[in-house]
């Protein structure tokens, strides 16, 4: 593979293969970013008249994002980043080190609890939305950010992540340490979790993206303007009578940037880590 | 392992009471509130298997069942088999290959709901410039989800589009934990390009291949918000997921233990499903 | 609630400057509203004290023990407001809901299209009203495929701007008892009339197939792609981003032989009997429902005042605008709230999909059967 990848010819063909993927996947993304630049009457061209103008604005204006300003959306991007950072933060901590016992111990009980981690993700949120919310009151947590984050931190899906990527590094590393007189949660912090760069990158993401894309749980149990998150703030441009098209499309166009840049910042870690020589 | 018996509860403590807390416990009051029926003014009352038997006999649910597994037989290794592809694209290193991988995963900041109505407008039969370039090339314009043969495969083209890059990123992370050293030693052996992926990668990507299929598996059991967007289970009942009809049960018609009934079917389907997948992607080891 | 903050914070501002006591609003996003309302009001809990109420849902969460009677409180009061109004938040004869507006349909046309095409524009007169019959051929003059421009369309596939379609022809479309379906959503006048609007958009092609979404015929309205249409009065504000679009006003047509039938209804406001705050919540509402309150409201929010008193006190300044004119005479004559029904949601929920998929080319009679059958199954539980 690694020889076939350097011909010329190859390179080529990845080139290519990128190039046709990434266009196809952008381009609903890239009308609605150009569509967000247009002044409100001019959002949307009849079927008929494609061409370049269907892309391409004729006049550009920024309207829809000093409307954006001026509107709830700053504050909906500050919650949202906020609830985001505080749930990947604790998140990746608290799933990481119940991956790890997954993965690093044998205990009784072990197959049925690891069956229950993999079931909290199984049941549809609309099912348990409802004792979730009578729960969050009863806590006093209504309309707070408690209500947004710490439901969110403990994660199956993230957990099952980590067992799975824990999993592969060989016990025998764990059983050196532990003959050097190494405690477990030595073992953790200084062996497992250093080898496991792109998984925690991943698992942050995840974390990350959970909060950034959540909607109905927000509304439900913080729906108090201060608590606005930003999928709220976007979806508030839909109306039954009249939708705000540029101020949906400015707002989402932002969104997408916003919640890509985790991914920018963690690119870095998706790199062969230390463990690569290890495996044997 | 030489290891004090309450070490590993320690380690998982904190994760589990916040899964206990807060999905385990609704989680287990759903599953009870399926046999229970809830009357108009909202008193309770314990029904037994009425709600499951009803479900059993009634047209709506083997259809949308129908429905819910045909979609997932054909989304869940189509995501997986394009997830796969694209990791391998964005492995190997290559000069501007940080654009391409950030512009493939561009789709995973939209959230579902929005990608739904974005899509609505992209795939729109008169204002969408999808359509104009159907027309423009001379396919002509296609009706998408509002064609009762074509609104299944239009939502899992939207599904696929968002999440075909996120899976990509587990598989990606999954690559980069395969040593050099194992295909240094094959390509001595003098295997070829195809025989490395079949004998060495693939065998080694089964962990992550596992979890991506899994965690892909439910949540596209429990793919909605397009259906209730788009298409409202429709045009004729074809995008009539089983998630969609617990909805319509919860909120539309005031039928919670139906609701709940469909939820704790869904459960069941997605949990048996899952392990058979578990059982695909064991390594010989653990077969033994 | 899913409105814009800024019409709805200077009224909670005047209320508080009025009484002393302060609301706080909770804004939810209109795709949301229902679901994470049932969710509230599932919970049963005190909260929310007052919450907005879609007209015909009124008899749902009343029926359902989800709403307090008014009867009592705004007992003098019932007079000042339309009768259709004080109909549709009603149920078993007692008032849940006090209407804080109302909503009616016009025609509204291109002049610009008209004058190219060399049509006379309809009359803006409600006794000189259109017929369906006239306004198909106008519509087929005035659609042009090779430009993408059509003749007509309803801003929406709702059973609220398609059910005047089968009213006109005189068709009931739910039993006298309010919880039958069958023989009625597919009776032989709702077959007829669907299958007439299944013309419009497949046979004649005169309008825009596949187009569930007002704010989508409005932008093909706006931008000239589309010559009539039937819709809301926030249209008239909706319409103000076109700078080009020069458009004009005409009553909701009817059947030849048939009546004149239009879409009326809107926000109610109701309060949860579970409420802690129950004098608060009852002096908010009746404070809404003075005049002065009403006067802010309609300055805020331009949607059809439910009091007379407005209608009177504004004849001569806002409401000499012909769309207002017409819109005052439909409220008095043509307005038919929809159906009074618990099983509204069902209802509305089962009829929507058919209309849809009628309107997209599915079978109208078994269509409508099936949506009979499902709303007939899903009613069983109000009997």
């Amino acid at each position: 593979m690694e020889a076939q990848f350097k011909s010329p010819h190859a390179i080529m063909l990845r080139y290519g293969l990128l190039s046709v993927l990434a266009f196809v996947v952008v381009c609903p993304l890239a009308w609605l970013a150009l569509a967000s630049l247009r002044p409100q009457s001019e959002i949307f061209q009849p079927v008929s008249e494609f061409g370049w103008s269907t892309f391409v604005p004729s006049r550009l204006t920024l309207d829809n994002y000093r409307a954006l300003l001026a509107s709830d959306f700053p504050l909906a991007v500050k919650n949202s980043t906020f609830v985001a950072l505080m749930t990947v933060f604790f998140g990746i901590l608290v799933n990481a080190m119940a991956g790890f016992a997954f993965a690093a111990f044998d205990f009784r009980g072990k197959n049925l609890l690891f069956l229950l981690v993999i079931a909290s993700f199984m049941m549809p949120f609309e099912a348990i939305v409802l004792p979730l919310y009578v729960m969050i009151r009863a806590f006093g947590w209504a309309n707070s950010y408690q209500a947004l984050i710490v439901p969110e931190i403990a994660n199956g899906m993230v957990i099952f992540l980590f067992r799975q990527f824990f999993a592969s590094i060989p016990r025998d590393f764990y059983e050196a340490a532990r003959v050097d007189g190494a405690s477990w949660l030595y073992i953790f912090t200084r062996i497992a979790m250093p080898l496991s760069w792109p998984t925690i990158a991943t698992s942050g993401l995840m974390l990350f993206l959970s909060q950034w894309d959540s909607f109905f749980w927000p509304v439900v149990a913080a729906s108090n303007p201060d608590y606005a998150v930003i999928q709220v703030a976007i979806a508030r441009n839909i109306n039954f009578e009249q939708s705000d098209w540029g101020g949906l499309f400015a707002s989402t166009n932002l969104a997408v940037l916003l919640g890509t840049i985790p991914f920018l910042l963690i690119q870095r870690f998706y790199v062969r880590t230390l463990i690569s020589g290890g495996i044997k | 392992m030489i290891s004090s018996r309450w070490t590993p509860f320690l380690f998982l403590a904190p994760a589990l009471a916040g899964l206990l807390i807060f999905r385990l416990v609704p989680i287990g009051i759903a599953v009870g509130g399926s046999l229970t029926g809830v009357s108009l003014m909202g008193d309770l009352n314990f029904v037994g298997g009425e709600n499951f038997h009803y479900l059993l006999s009634d047209p709506q649910f083997w259809a949308s069942l129908k429905i819910t597994l045909w979609f997932n037989l054909i989304i869940n290794p189509l995501q997986l088999a394009i997830a796969f592809g694209l990791a391998m694209l964005v492995f190997r290193p290559l000069p501007g290959l940080w654009i391409y991988r950030a512009l493939l995963v561009l789709p995973m900041a939209v959230s579902t709901g929005i990608s739904a109505v974005l899509f609505g407008l992209f795939l729109d039969s008169n204002l969408g410039p999808f359509n104009g370039f159907l027309e423009w090339i001379g396919v002509g314009a296609q009706p998408f989800h509002r064609s009762q043969d074509q609104a299944l495969y239009t939502l899992i083209g939207i599904a696929t589009w968002k999440g075909a890059g996120y899976w990509m990123l587990f598989l990606l992370a999954g690559l980069y934990s395969i040593p050099s050293t194992v295909y240094e030693a094959a390509t001595i052996d003098g295997a070829s390009g195809w025989q490395r992926f079949r004998y060495v990668t693939l065998p080694l990507m089964r962990k992550p291949m596992a979890f991506v299929l899994v965690a892909d598996t439910a949540i596209n059991f429990l793919f909605f918000a397009p259906v209730y967007i788009l298409t409202s289970g429709g045009p004729g009942g074809a995008t009539s997921l089983l998630m969609f009809e617990a909805y319509r049960s919860a909120f539309t018609f005031s039928d919670i233990g139906r609701s709940l009934a469909i939820s704790t079917i869904l459960l069941g389907i997605i949990l048996v499903i899952v392990v058979l997948e578990f059982r695909l992607l064991r390594s010989p080891e653990e077969r033994s | 609630m899913g409105w814009p903050e800024e019409q709805v914070a200077p009224l909670m501002k005047a209320f508080k400057d009025a009484t002393g006591i302060s609301v706080s609003a909770e804004r939810l996003p209109i795709t949301e509203l229902f679901r994470t309302l049932e969710v509230r009001l599932q919970a049963r809990n005190e909260l929310p004290d007052v919450y907005l109420v879609d007209g015909p849902l009124t008899a749902s969460y009343a029926a359902r023990g989800h709403l307090l009677a008014l009867d009592e409180m705004l007992a003098g009061d019932k007079d000042r407001f339309l009768p259709t109004t004080i109909e549709q938040g009603s149920y078993d004869g007692k008032l849940f809901a006090m209407p804080l507006g109302t909503s009616s349909q016009l025609l509204f046309y291109n002049k610009k299209l008209f004058a190219e095409a060399g049509i006379d524009v309809p009359s803006s007169d409600p006794e000189a009203r259109m017929t369906w019959e006239e306004l198909l051929p106008i519509a087929q003059q005035l659609t042009k495929p090779e430009i993408s421009q059509f003749g007509f369309a309803f801003e929406n596939a709702n059973p609220y701007q398609l059910l005047p379609v089968p009213l006109s022809k005189g068709a009931e479309v739910i039993g006298p008892d309010g919880l039958t379906a069958s023989g009625y959503v597919d009776g032989e006048g709702m077959v007829e009339a669907m299958s007439w609007y299944q013309d419009l958009y497949q046979t004649h092609k005169v309008g825009p197939v596949g187009t569930f979404q007002t704010g989508v015929t409005q932008e093909m309205f706006g931008s000239g792609k589309l010559a009539m249409i039937i819709g809301g009065t926030w249209n008239l504000v909706g319409f103000e981003k076109f700078e080009d679009l020069d458009f004009g006003v005409a009553p909701h047509p009817f059947f030849e032989g048939g009546r004149a039938v239009t879409p009326t209804g809107s926000w109610h406001i109701g309060i949860n009997p579970r409420t802690v705050h129950m004098a608060q919540s009852q002096e908010f509402v009746r404070w809404l429902s003075t005049r002065e309150a009403m006067d802010l409201w309609f300055d805020l929010r331009q949607y059809p005042p439910s009091l007379e008193e407005i209608w009177e006190q504004r004849a001569d300044t806002t409401f000499v605008d012909p769309a207002w004119a017409i819109v005052r005479h439909e409220l008095a004559n043509t307005a038919t709230p929809r159906p009074p029904t618990p099983a509204y949601r069902e209802y509305e929920d089962f009829l929507r999909t058919a209309m849809q998929d009628i309107q997209t080319g599915a079978n109208v009679q078994e269509s409508l059967t099936r949506a009979a059958q499902n709303i007939d199954r899903e009613m069983r539980k109000y009997r």
